[in-house]
């Protein structure tokens, strides 16, 4: 297990080694310039060339790039925002409880809505709840989360008079008044990524109620419940767990839709904002913490595997 | 039965035939179009559509929106009383009216006419970027499949860096950079598509490549270039089409996105996901159905690509269901 966990680890790094000089590379390639937009629109210096001078823009391109991973690998300093002068690893750490609340809540929505009916419609397969739950999750794949969401914002406050609460408050000063914020985008977010998860779901149950154990199970004289919570579901566990893992990357980029939408400070506003300002270090600094978190999360989910089937081990 | 293998083992019993004077190339040559015109049987690609028709409804139904999609896509000119940006200020925030089916907008713009010149940009958007991401996830997937070692390793460190992103960041980023155009969506979406189903192909291929006609082929001084592409390829292909056409929604829906977040394509040119956008968020108070049709056209089309692309690969390549 230690062995595994550190062999993973160490595959990682040279993983992210090249996601770094990606990000980096993508920067700097492409058109686009920061500098004419910060002097000639908002007189940050005087000179284009004073103001390169001064974000270290003239420098060698390799040596920027070793200036930005050895600031990272050597004293963990991200680098600061272009526009505002501030470290970004201090505003992504303040806005990053935001983003985890509203991935965490999306999350637990869309997996126990998913759990749930995916449960009932393998069941009691081929009944009108099997029905009803499959068309619910046919919808829920079709319509874009986006689109919902612009409709939840619309449509009550023309007809109801009713409009999601726009002031953030954080859940430390308030959690209910936070919560009553959180949920709204988190139910539009959840409810749309619960289909994939209800199919998954179903399909795995139906095979897994299919095999031998489970027959000796009901021949033991065991309740339906009993063999279906305790003896199947953990074994059709799997494939689910690793569709919300390879989903939680698409929660992360969706939370940038759902941030702007919302009006949330989470990270995907402040990546969104430093992108429409070309606020090149932002935005490296901020792609390359999360896939950090992506690479962390793959191996956490492979480490769930063998506590939801003890036959794997690493 | 995967459909493929027909076609594989009617090879292989081409090639071991009785002897003849004639080279085995030539013999297997001869056979295999007597086979394919025996009476009865159809071709895996006709098979299919036939298939879909009788065994799939939500896969025919599917199709019939893909279809009737593709139609205004293709006769937008012809079939819109107006133009996309054919402003009409007497005829502002109209909800439902003869002359204007879905109402019009802030600028008295048809909202219909919009729609369908919308389906455009998804459609264009949609298959331009599923074809390029095809050929390029085939080609690497192939090509690292085949030849194994040290490009296999190379190549797919690369794969494992790019889906360490999680992808709406890493397009934004590109687009931003690159700027809103067709064109530059087109390729950024169609490059992510084959990166990310690169290693589907991949897997594949390499499952093929241990199949013993491969190495019949390989026995019969078939080179390089000839195993890949005349045997190995055949094989890969429904599972590239399943890839493509289960891939056509994410496409579109991640087009719809970008556009959304005005990274996609630039006004006025009508994009459904620029029509439901934050930029007309104001406007949308007042006219509700600037928000519902938009958002009940991508629906429509993501629901239309997902059931046909579900049916075809129920149909083509049962291995994958639920990928």
């Amino acid at each position: 297990m230690t062995r595994y966990v550190l062999r993973r680890v160490a595959l990682a790094i040279p993983t992210l080694f090249l996601v770094s000089i990606i990000v980096f590379a993508m920067m700097r390639l492409m058109p686009g310039d920061v500098v004419t937009r910060m002097v000639e629109g908002h007189a940050y210096a005087p000179t284009l060339a004073a103001l390169r001078h001064d974000l270290g823009l003239d420098r060698p391109v390799h040596v920027q790039y070793l200036d930005w991973i050895g600031g990272i690998v050597l004293r963990g300093d991200f680098g600061n925002s272009y526009w505002t002068r501030q470290p970004i690893l201090e505003e992504f750490v303040r806005r990053f409880p935001v983003t985890l609340e509203l991935a965490g809540l999306t999350i637990l929505i869309s997996v126990v809505m998913g759990i749930a009916i995916g449960i009932v419609s393998a069941v009691r397969q081929d009944t009108a709840s099997d029905y009803v739950g499959r068309v619910l999750a046919i919808l829920a794949l079709s319509v874009p989360y986006f689109g919902l969401a612009v409709l939840v914002v619309v449509l009550p406050s023309i007809y109801f008079k009713w409009t999601p609460v726009w002031t953030y408050v954080a859940f430390t000063a308030d959690p209910l008044a936070n919560l009553k914020i959180m949920i709204v985008p988190a139910l539009v977010f959840g409810v749309t990524r619960a289909g994939p998860i209800m199919r998954i779901m179903r399909g795995a149950l139906l095979d897994v109620l299919r095999q031998e154990y489970i027959r000796t199970a009901w021949s033991k004289g065991l309740s339906e419940r009993t063999i279906v919570l305790r003896h199947a579901l953990k074994n059709a566990l799997i494939p689910v767990v690793s569709l919300v893992g390879l989903q939680t990357p698409l929660y992360l980029g969706g939370s940038v839709i759902i941030e702007a939408i919302f009006r949330l400070p989470g990270v995907g506003l402040f990546f969104f904002e430093a992108l429409t300002k070309l606020d090149y270090p932002v935005v490296q600094s901020v792609n390359l913490i999360i896939a950090a978190m992506v690479v962390g999360l793959n191996l956490l989910i492979d480490l769930s595997y063998a506590y939801l089937d003890p036959r794997i081990r690493y | 039965m995967p459909i493929w293998t027909r076609a594989s083992d009617t090879r292989l019993g081409g090639g071991l035939r009785p002897p003849s004077d004639t080279s085995p190339q030539e013999s297997i040559a001869r056979a295999l179009p007597a086979l394919e015109s025996r009476p009865g049987t159809r071709a895996w690609y006709v098979d299919v559509w036939v298939q879909l028709l009788r065994k799939k409804p939500l896969g025919t139904l599917g199709g019939a929106i893909v279809l009737v999609m593709l139609a205004a896509a293709v006769l937008a000119d012809w079939i819109t009383p107006y133009g996309f940006s054919q402003t009409s200020l007497r005829e502002r925030f109209i909800a439902v009216s003869p002359a204007h089916w879905l109402g019009t907008d802030q600028l008295g713009r048809d909202l219909l006419t919009r729609l369908v010149f919308g389906a455009r940009i998804s459609l264009y958007v949609g298959f331009g970027a599923v074809a390029l991401g095809s050929v390029l996830a085939t080609a690497t997937g192939v090509l690292s499949a085949y030849f194994g070692g040290r490009l296999d390793l190379l190549l797919q460190r690369g794969v494992d860096a790019w889906m360490a992103f999680p992808p709406l960041l890493l397009l934004m980023t590109i687009l931003s950079l690159l700027g809103p155009s067709v064109f530059n969506i087109t390729t950024v979406l169609g490059v992510a598509f084959g990166i990310q189903n690169s290693r589907v192909i991949r897997g594949v291929a390499l499952s093929i490549k241990e199949h013993t006609f491969v190495e019949s082929a390989r026995a019969l001084g078939a080179g390089h270039v000839r195993t890949a592409l005349g045997h190995i390829l055949p094989n890969v292909l429904p599972t590239i089409i399943v890839v493509a056409t289960t891939g056509l929604s994410t496409v579109i829906l991640t087009e719809a996105s970008l556009s959304f977040l005005g990274l996609g394509v630039p006004p006025p040119y009508p994009t459904w996901g620029g029509m439901l956008s934050l930029a007309g968020l104001d406007h949308m108070y007042q006219a509700p159905w600037l928000a519902i049709w938009p958002a009940v056209a991508l629906s429509l089309a993501v629901f239309g690509f997902n059931m046909l692309g579900d049916a075809l690969r129920d149909l083509l390549d049962p291995r994958l269901k639920g990928g």
